[in-house]
């Protein structure tokens, strides 16, 4: 029997080991002809998973065709938002490209050409009875850790008189858990990207959901290089160029319903 | 996403989870025999070195282990981290951590053999490996079975901290199909997954702990 077990472990490893590495992580090295994009896979439109399990997204199909251009392989490794420049410093990926706000970060990184102008907004339930700015005075706020919604409401220059009014500023690791708090009723209100914004309404249906018609800012998306990589910086701004010029970069804005918003020309 | 997609893409998680769950135990349970000797070595530099170790590993958060692993041969020798590195990684952070829960285990199952079974033994003639091999150490699985059970099992659930290390195993699978859907389903069947595997955990360990009591 002892035996019998053993030999079912040492099956189940091997089977295991042949079968996976970590999912299709560590294939990925960062030779010269791999591209590997940090980006958060709970980021829709931007960067999450599809029907089909597969990571997509605006900013990946547009990765995607830039190393169809340089003749790359594209490694889509998703990270935890709060590790990105851990990730970035230490090289474990080469940019971060999921509706990376420049605003507020300009001297943290090496950045593209910015391709979308997006704006920070706040996010109520329907019936909440909230509809200004104004009316987020004690109550609870969500947002999502290190993102550039909570730089907005922690930045004296721009929101964080407002935020000083809130009773809390929750932070949460991702909108989904952030969402379903809102439903339950533990948070007010959430402050977020108006393009993810939009895309949780969608998908959420039901009309439960409301943007307030007051944004905390306006700002813009770009790709973010470790500090310093001008050399791969150039070479993606240039294809950004191609794409713009040959229309993929607007058929894939169309795509995901961000016609409005991008930028780049 | 079809429900079947998601089940797919969760089980793929559950691959990666078997994975990390069963190279970690073929690591750490051997690596805890290693510093259960050095916890009770004559040698007090290596008893003080290995007791160190143990309170280092149990008195602070895995998850921060997790990440010390990882980045450390960035920030503290400049070795730029390729992708590949995520997963090894994952595997020294988890099977240190448990090496030092295991070597405790081992040390109240050797310490529980009275002093009076040695001195028989070598009375008996028996060498002082023998004794180990051959009186000692069968006792000692015996005993310590039941508590290595419990730790397996918290194993099984700990791997969920691979997420951390953007690791996409059952967990983090969950959270990004949660995401993708804007629905908190995956996260039951995430659940249940865990529940199955852990009863069958339980399982394979009763039958050893049954095959074990022949006296």
């Amino acid at each position: 029997m002892k035996k019998k077990i053993f030999g079912l472990i040492a099956a189940l490893t091997l089977g295991t080991l042949m079968l996976t590495g970590c999912g299709n992580n560590s294939t990925g090295s960062n030779d010269d002809n791999t591209f590997v994009v940090g980006f958060d896979a709970e980021y829709p439109p931007y960067g999450y998973m599809d029907e089909n399990g597969e990571y997509t997204g605006f900013d990946l199909e547009l990765a995607e065709a830039v190393c169809e251009l340089e003749g790359w392989t594209l490694v889509k490794q998703p990270i935890v938002w709060d590790n990105k420049d851990n990730e970035l410093n230490s090289g474990s990926i080469d940019c971060i490209w999921n509706g990376f706000t420049i605003d507020g970060r300009e001297d943290d990184y090496t950045w593209s050409v910015p391709y979308v102008d997006n704006s920070q907004v706040i996010v109520v339930n329907k019936n909440s009875g909230i509809q200004a700015l104004t009316d987020l005075k004690d109550k609870v706020v969500g947002v999502q850790a290190a993102s550039a919604a909570l730089s907005v409401l922690e930045d004296v220059e721009q929101q964080k008189a407002l935020a000083d009014t809130f009773k809390t500023l929750q932070t949460f690791a991702d909108y989904n858990t952030a969402f379903a708090e809102l439903q339950a009723g533990s948070v007010d209100a959430i402050a977020m990207d108006i393009g993810v914004a939009q895309y949780q309404l969608n998908s959420r249906g039901n009309g439960e959901f409301v943007i307030l018609e007051d944004h905390l800012n306006a700002e813009q998306y770009a790709v973010g290089f470790k500090l310093g990589n001008t050399e791969l910086r150039d070479t993606i701004n240039a294809d950004l160029q191609k794409l713009k010029e040959d229309g993929t970069f607007d058929a894939l804005a169309e795509k995901y319903e961000l016609t409005d918003m991008v930028c780049l020309d | 996403m079809s429900f079947q997609v998601m089940l797919t893409q969760l089980t793929n998680g559950l691959l990666v989870t078997i994975s990390i769950f069963v190279l970690t135990l073929i690591f750490s349970m051997p690596l805890g025999f290693i510093v259960a000797f050095g916890r009770m070595s004559k040698n007090k530099v290596i008893r003080w070195i290995t007791q160190l170790y143990i309170s280092i590993m149990r008195g602070t958060p895995l998850m921060l282990q997790l990440m010390v692993v990882y980045f450390f041969p960035w920030y503290l020798c400049k070795i730029p981290l390729s992708n590949g590195w995520r997963f090894p990684a994952i595997i020294l952070g988890f099977s240190i951590n448990y090496a030092a829960y295991f070597a405790e285990i081992y040390r109240s199952g050797i310490e529980a053999i009275p002093k009076g079974q040695y001195e028989a033994a070598k009375l008996l003639g028996y060498s002082k490996s023998q004794t180990f091999m051959k009186i000692i150490l069968p006792q000692v699985f015996k005993i310590i079975l039941p508590a290595i059970t419990n730790e397996i099992i918290t194993l099984v659930k700990d791997t969920s901290l691979a997420y951390t290390l953007s690791c996409v195993e059952m967990f983090n699978a969950a959270k990004q199909i949660a995401a993708a859907e804007t629905s908190m389903m995956p996260f039951f069947i995430a659940a249940l997954f865990y529940y199955v595997f852990n009863l069958l955990v339980s399982f394979i360990m009763n039958r050893i702990e049954k095959k074990m009591s022949y006296y």
